[in-house]
């Protein structure tokens, strides 16, 4: 139960972190999602109530404070949420080089549904900032997902996920 | 309650996901909608959360560029010194530009108002070291001026070209000694010849004693030699003294310009056709 009241809190607090220091520590240059990474590790090692409302928190608190349209990134984040989750269950998911590719494909696909969605919902083409904006971000998300995996690891006791990913592992042996 | 608890994962994600897609919907159909409490009070807590990272966080940054991180700060120095000398210079001139052009409205005014051909003319030098109070102008015989022509300013006369070259004349100076102008107590209307004292004052010369002149009066012009036009101001009286013996008085006058800081001076040419002064 105190995960679920901590959830929104510490959701919360990570999109804050997320926007003040990460950016700080690449300098202002780039935006970092390392809430898509998080998404990605509770797709691995949580169920689907636990991890779902942590996707849909994070991308709720994402879509406020960046001031995206409120609906957005929770969909987002649900969708490759769930996905991860389909995925954990057929490929051992725990080597850097699948992280790294995995998330990649994932934020691809997240800015490539985003380019999408304000270009035929919203009626901006921001296609032409792909090259300036976006993947930049994507190559920074997808270098430092091995990284932020192992320290989500590590936070793990936090996120109640190690029961789940034995009770995971086992399930698929 | 069974069928609950064995498809929990199921419904939960239903759940999310058609909560999500109302959420989005409701906020493309209405994008200018206010936010709601819920937006409003995590907006103003992430914001008071970011400003209470960002503050020590700025001031680190702060610290690290004024005292740290000086590479290049001392080539930037010298760079914005030499651009602020640069701008000190500019403002300088366009002052003095502004000055110059304020003092040659007044010029053209008097230019305007006088029944005189002027040319304009500026100082371009004092014979301080000579014997003579005079000084140059930048016009010459080639301008119209000849030896003899009055030399004014706005607040009244100068003195007289006594040389003249193609593009330059020297100027006599009311307050040179050798310097001699018939001229006119306003008040009392007593005659007398204005001579210079060789360093910043004149003397009326041949003042009866029984002629009642009162300091402060105004000394003009009387146009009767005709070199200087009538009328035109010469100084105030600023001390009278009349000795015991002798026909005479003696009266200090106060030239009206200032002839240190004079800079642009019209020269009277000719008197202008149809007006006789």
């Amino acid at each position: 139960m105190i995960h679920y009241l901590l959830l929104p809190f510490f959701s919360f607090l990570f999109i804050v972190l997320q926007t003040t220091v990460f950016e700080l520590l690449f300098l202002n240059l780039v935006s970092v999602e390392i809430s898509l990474i998080l998404v990605i590790y509770a797709g691995f090692h949580m169920d689907a109530l636990k991890g779902g409302l942590l996707s849909c928190a994070l991308g709720f608190f994402l879509d406020v404070i960046t001031g995206t349209i409120v609906g957005l990134h929770v969909i987002l984040y649900l969708s490759i949420f769930f996905i991860s989750m389909l995925v954990s269950l057929r490929v051992y998911a725990e080597r850097s080089l699948f992280i790294l590719s995995y998330v990649l494909a994932c934020a691809l696909l997240e800015c490539g549904v985003m380019l999408l969605f304000y270009k035929h919902i919203q009626g901006l083409d921001l296609f032409h900032k792909f090259d300036t904006v976006f993947l930049p971000q994507i190559l920074v998300v997808t270098l430092v997902s091995p990284v932020c995996f192992n320290s989500f690891r590590r936070f793990g006791d936090i996120l109640n996920v190690r029961v789940e990913r034995s009770n995971k592992r086992s399930r698929n042996r | 309650m069974l069928f609950f608890k064995k498809h929990r994962s199921l419904i939960a994600t239903t759940i999310l996901v058609v909560i999500s897609l109302v959420m989005l919907s409701y906020h493309v159909v209405n994008p200018s909608v206010e936010p709601g409490p819920v937006r409003k009070i995590v907006l103003d807590l992430a914001v008071t959360m970011e400003r209470a990272v960002n503050t020590p966080v700025e001031a680190l940054e702060n610290i690290w560029k004024r005292y740290l991180f000086l590479i290049g700060l001392k080539k930037e120095n010298r760079r914005l010194v030499q651009h602020n000398a640069l701008l000190t210079r500019q403002l300088v001139q366009h002052q003095e530009g502004y000055l110059e052009a304020q003092r040659l409205k007044k010029l053209l005014a008097l230019s305007e108002s006088i029944s005189y051909e002027t040319v304009a003319a500026s100082v371009t030098g004092r014979n301080r070291k000579s014997l003579h109070q005079t000084i140059m102008i930048d016009k010459g015989s080639i301008h119209g001026i000849k030896t003899g022509m009055p030399v004014v300013a706005d607040r009244g006369v100068v003195g007289r070209i006594i040389e003249t070259t193609g593009h330059v004349s020297r100027v006599l100076l009311l307050i040179d000694e050798s310097s001699n102008v018939d001229s006119i107590i306003q008040g009392g209307r007593g005659q007398g010849i204005l001579s210079g004292d060789g360093n910043s004052r004149c003397f009326l010369k041949y003042v009866p004693k029984l002629e009642e002149v009162r300091l402060g009066e105004a000394v003009i012009t009387s146009g009767i030699c005709g070199v200087f036009p009538k009328s035109w101001l010469l100084g105030t009286v600023s001390r009278v003294a009349r000795g015991e013996s002798g026909l005479f008085q003696t009266v200090e006058v106060l030239p009206s310009v200032n002839f240190a800081k004079l800079e642009e001076v019209l020269v009277l040419t000719s008197p202008k056709k149809g007006r006789n002064d």
